[in-house]
């Protein structure tokens, strides 16, 4: 009898458990799909009794600058424009930004784009063409062209102009003066080859206070697996006139060059301090700040923080030199990371998304922010000007130089839907290569053909 | 009729007393599994879905039946299979350490004094660090040019380790890592469970004579197997989600070497967006633990009623 | 009786001297345990520049910029709130849920029980990746996304299996025949869980509730899916300081972070001490 009562709670139990999955199911069937189309009044910019509110998903390393300073500054041109800017770490940004660009009430109209991540949201379809799309709320004397075009091209996709950039970096050289004149060597010019540098790399491993110690080296780079590893040998790839891919996207580096350039990555790991084959992007930046390395291969924003910052650097601005990378057979070598600014879809509010967007880039909004904010701009007017700041003249002329060589050599993280998926497969071989699992020829036949697997499905 | 109409009424009652007591003890059970219903089920049966489905990002939705093609994929995907072993390995090291650790640091901790409260709140501390910043000055306190251990070491002349550069090193600097964030939490449950052991037992066998061996042997282990069984199995299922200390150290690297399921399947999901493989992985090693979880219950069962 | 005390001496000499190697190597134990917690100490107090000096530096300029760096971030303090809410809450809802399940699956004897016991263990297993993104999206169907209760009940997900199955060791430990003689007495079960077992496992509790409110304070994945700004939690300032790829992660602000999390759960398991010792009193008078 009570065997009986048991399979009856069982059985309720079970319903219940049934009956409540599938109102959870239909709940999320109904609400799914894709979101609503921007009204067609864009939603206006705000007026004296109706502001208009807006938020952007951001990457959290200047969100409350731009929060606690750029907002403001914006609001004296637009003030009926409430902007939130929220803070999302690096690694969660661009799944939130799907998963909000595809909900019907989606919480934020604009987010930050990293290089890499334009091609995938836009074949999802969830961000807006500023081109076309917003041509409309554009103003007259927003000037497209003004723009270097590698930074721009970053957030532009299948002839679409998805975002504008609104951070700018680039790889550079960074370099110390006193660790070069100890050790006899001439500070590095934009002519220095790799050939050269190669050279001189054993001679700056040295022992500055004399004690029969090593206790300087010569480089630092990130060497740890991950997606900043592989544009270094890409670069170097590109300097000589080598590229990841072709146009239809088939992998080109399994080339000698390319076997040549990934070597250079592994070879100068023996010219770097101990426990450098786990350098990331912080490692080596403290390596240098240190005065422990004589050169820093990094984004260019870092020269503030490795040579100007006080309590951060031990290093003055004396002491530091920046430049573009050592140059290939084909000219100089530089690799573009640009921060861009995108408008989803989804906004209920795309007139007041985009109006931020176009502030923030033009010739007004980048001098502004490059003065006060220590971005760098995008614009060749801007990098042409005088900076704020004494120190950042040689970052400009580096930075002009580099946009012009990476437009050239198509110098940027590999560009496709799959990008992701792509730039795992090459940190995998390329941190199997630095390890010396296997070497760099090996690695690279395995990488491309992964690539074309990915590739073919 | 007297005795027919007492009849139906008494198992009637005897009946609904039963009800009442199934009732009774089942009313245990559900705040538990309403709860887990309301959260678990429904994640569960949409992550089944879509592993069997291609998953549609411009809709964030399943499009159309997949069959198991995703389960194909992440089976022939060798980095997948790679991570499985790697997590393996890492709780192969890392469980029994922590287990064995755990119980002889709170036989420690447990003798009686003053500071004894304290001591134990404290130990409490490495448990709450977040793990991003644990697994950061770890990073920093290990590093052969700047670290603090290292220099230590240095002292009695040893030379540096690359303890996150060498693949072997650097699955041992997770599994140190690890111990030392886990261990308090089996030293304190270990604590509570002793500190419940009733003290007449053992008094009566150091009367006897018997030194802490035999104690140990056939007094505190057996008593102490149920709360050994289920902290094993709690930090079992813990140690599977392995994640934050990876990312704040080696990222997965040298190579795959660290490279723990979990992880991987974040960076499937995350980066890389494919939903639908990462899914089916994600069944995949649910599968797996839900296997090796009844295993280790039922063998822990078994050493419940052996002791 | 004279034959009993020679040995009884000896042995009281025997014990206080294990007693006090005992004491001594526990306090030793808990030093080493701590000096990586020492280091991070220091860190925190330390300039940037000072962190990575090689050989390490003991001695220092102090500072206290780091801390104020992290305090005066903007909605620092609201996360730290948050966060306690979250863990409060789970913590308490999962105590409740998870220890009348753990009872009923150590000391009641109902069919099915144990496989539904050992399925809701087992489920602790699944990725959390694999719940976060599902759960995003019932929460947005709801409209509940970025709340405190959404978070609450994510987190009862992985707390209630864990509390469940730790207080069923605790109550297995207990002697069979404790609620029976209640129950003869006229007691309700419940009455009898209530009265009579809960005050008895004390210890276990407490520390079961203590480590859920550590696992739901620690917990990033949800909180990062889940919440925007109204409910953002603490794990997740952190890791957007750690990720930072403009200047570099600032491990002073980092290790000043960690030390400003750890201390209300410290305070907390203080306060707690002081009820398991009550607790525990209280049951050793009872035997």
């Amino acid at each position: 009898m009570s065997h009986r009562n048991t399979q009856r709670s069982h059985r309720k139990a079970v319903i219940a458990i049934a009956s409540i999955s599938a109102f959870a199911v239909t709940l999320t069937a109904c609400s799914g799909g894709g979101g609503s189309d921007a009204p067609a009044d864009g939603g206006g910019l705000g007026t004296a009794d109706k502001h208009v509110k807006i938020t952007m998903m951001s990457n959290d390393a200047f969100a409350e600058t731009w929060q606690e300073q750029l907002v403001p500054e914006f609001n004296k041109a637009y003030p009926y424009i409430d902007v939130t800017i929220d803070s999302t770490p690096y690694d969660s940004l661009l799944a939130k930004g799907l998963l909000n660009g595809t909900s019907p009430s989606p919480d934020y109209d604009l987010i930050t784009l990293d290089d890499p991540w334009t091609p995938q949201l836009a074949e999802a379809g969830v961000l807006l063409d500023l081109k076309s799309d917003a041509a409309q709320w554009t103003e007259d004397d927003y000037d497209w062209d003004d723009f270097n075009s590698a930074p721009l091209a970053s957030s532009e996709w299948d002839d679409g102009q998805y975002g504008v950039p609104l951070r700018s970096n680039l790889l550079v050289m960074l370099y110390n003066k006193d660790l070069y004149a100890k050790a006899g060597l001439p500070e590095p010019t934009p002519e220095l080859t790799w050939d050269q540098y190669m050279e001189q790399a054993p001679e700056l491993v040295q022992d500055t206070d004399g004690d029969g110690a090593v206790d300087s080296w010569a480089v630092g780079l990130t060497w740890v697996r991950g997606v900043l590893s592989p544009p270094f040998w890409q670069t170097v790839l590109n300097s000589n006139g080598g590229a990841l891919f072709d146009e239809d996207m088939k992998p080109t580096f399994d080339t000698d060059e390319g076997v040549a350039a990934l070597q250079t990555q592994v070879d100068l790991l023996e010219y770097a301090p101990p426990g450098a084959s786990t350098y990331n992007y912080n490692e080596p930046l403290d390596a240098f700040r240190q005065g422990k390395i004589a050169t820093l291969f990094t984004w260019g924003s870092a020269y503030k923080s490795a040579a100007v910052d006080e309590a951060v650097t031990t290093l003055t601005p004396d002491q530091v030199g920046i430049q573009t990378m050592p140059a290939g057979s084909e000219g100089a070598s530089a690799h573009r990371g640009i921060w861009s600014g995108s408008v989803f879809k989804n906004s209920d509010n795309p007139e007041a998304a985009w109006a931020l967007l176009q502030w923030m880039s033009s010739k007004e909004g980048e001098l502004w922010s490059s003065a006060n904010l220590g971005s760098f701009p995008a614009r060749k007017s801007t990098l042409a000007s005088e900076p704020a700041e004494p120190w950042l003249a040689p970052v400009y002329t580096a930075i002009q130089s580099g946009f012009d060589v990476a437009a050239d050599g198509e110098m940027w993280r590999p560009r496709s839907p799959d990008s992701n998926a792509i730039q795992e497969i090459l940190a995998n071989e390329t941190s199997a290569a630095v390890q010396g699992d296997r070497t760099a020829e090996e690695a690279l036949d395995r990488a491309a053909s992964e690539i074309k697997e990915l590739l073919e499905k | 009729m007297s005795v027919d109409s007492l009849k139906p009424n008494r198992s009637r009652t005897r009946r609904g007393a039963v009800v009442k007591d199934v009732i009774s003890r089942w009313t245990f059970m559900v705040p538990a599994i309403v709860l887990l219903v309301a959260v678990l089920a429904y994640p569960l049966l949409y992550t089944l879905q879509i592993s069997f489905s291609d998953f549609d990002l411009a809709t964030f939705a399943p499009s159309s039946w997949a069959g198991t093609g995703n389960y194909e994929d992440a089976l022939g995907d060798e980095n997948f299979l790679n991570s499985l072993v790697v997590t393996g390995i890492y709780l192969v090291l890392a469980l029994p350490l922590q287990i064995v650790l755990g119980f002889g640091i709170a036989f420690l901790l447990n003798a009686e004094w003053r500071g004894r409260g304290v001591v134990r709140a404290l130990f409490l501390i490495p448990m709450v660090v977040a793990p991003v910043v644990s697994g950061g000055i770890w990073k920093i306190m290990l590093d052969p040019l700047w670290g603090v251990i290292t220099w230590f070491l240095g002292l009695f002349g040893v030379q540096p380790i690359d303890w996150f550069g060498d693949a072997g090193m650097a699955m041992i600097s997770i599994v140190i890592i690890d111990t030392w964030r886990s261990v308090p939490f089996v030293v304190l449950i270990a604590a509570a469970a002793m500190l419940a052991l009733p003290k007449d037992v053992f008094e009566a066998a150091s009367v006897d004579g018997a030194n802490w061996w035999q104690t140990l042997k056939s007094i505190s282990l057996p008593m102490l197997a149920p709360i050994i069984a289920a902290t094993f199995i709690v930090r079992w299922l813990g140690a599977v989600k392995m994640f934050d200390v990876v990312v704040a150290t080696t990222n997965g690297g040298p190579g795959q070497a660290t490279n723990v399921v979990n992880l991987y399947i974040y960076r499937q999901a995350f980066q890389l967006l494919e939903f639908s493989t990462s899914s089916a992985m994600a069944i995949i090693v649910l599968v797996i633990t839900m296997v090796l979880t009844f295993v280790f219950l039922w063998g822990s069962k078994k050493l419940e009623d052996r002791l | 009786m004279t034959a009993v005390n020679p040995p009884v001496a000896s042995h009281r000499r025997r014990s206080a001297k294990a007693h006090r190697t005992r004491v001594w190597s526990g306090v030793i134990v808990c030093i080493l345990f701590l000096l990586p917690l020492v280091w991070m100490l220091l860190t925190s107090f330390k300039q940037q520049r000072d962190i990575f000096s090689s050989p390490p530096s003991f001695i220092f300029e102090p500072t206290i910029a780091q801390y104020v760096d992290v305090l005066t971030r903007g909605g620092f303090a609201g996360q730290m709130l948050n966060t306690v809410i979250v863990a409060v809450g789970a913590s308490v809802l999962s105590l409740i849920a998870g220890a009348m399940a753990g009872y009923a699956l150590s000391r009641l004897r109902i069919r099915g029980a144990g496989v539904i016991g050992a399925l809701i263990l087992a489920s602790r297993g699944v990725p959390p990746i694999a719940l976060a993104v599902p759960m995003f999206l019932v929460a947005r169907s709801l409209g509940i996304t970025d709340t405190h209760i959404t978070l609450i009940i994510a987190y009862c997900s992985f707390i209630v299996p864990y509390v469940m199955w730790l207080m069923r060791g605790f109550f297995l430990a207990l002697p069979k025949e404790l609620e029976e003689s209640a129950m003869l007495d006229g007691c309700s079960r419940m009455g009898a869980f209530f009265r009579i077992i809960l005050p008895i496992s004390l210890p276990g509790l407490l520390s079961t509730f203590i480590f859920s409110i550590i696992l739901a304070w620690e917990e990033l994945l949800f909180a990062l899916v889940l919440t925007n700004r109204n409910a953002t939690t603490f794990p997740v300032a952190i890791a957007g300081m750690a990720g930072d790829t403009e200047n570099g992660a600032n491990w002073g602000a980092l290790a000043a972070a960690g030390m400003i999390t750890v201390i209300p759960v410290v305070i907390l398991a203080l306060l707690v001490q002081k009820w398991l010792i009550r607790g525990l009193a209280e049951g050793a008078t009872k035997g």
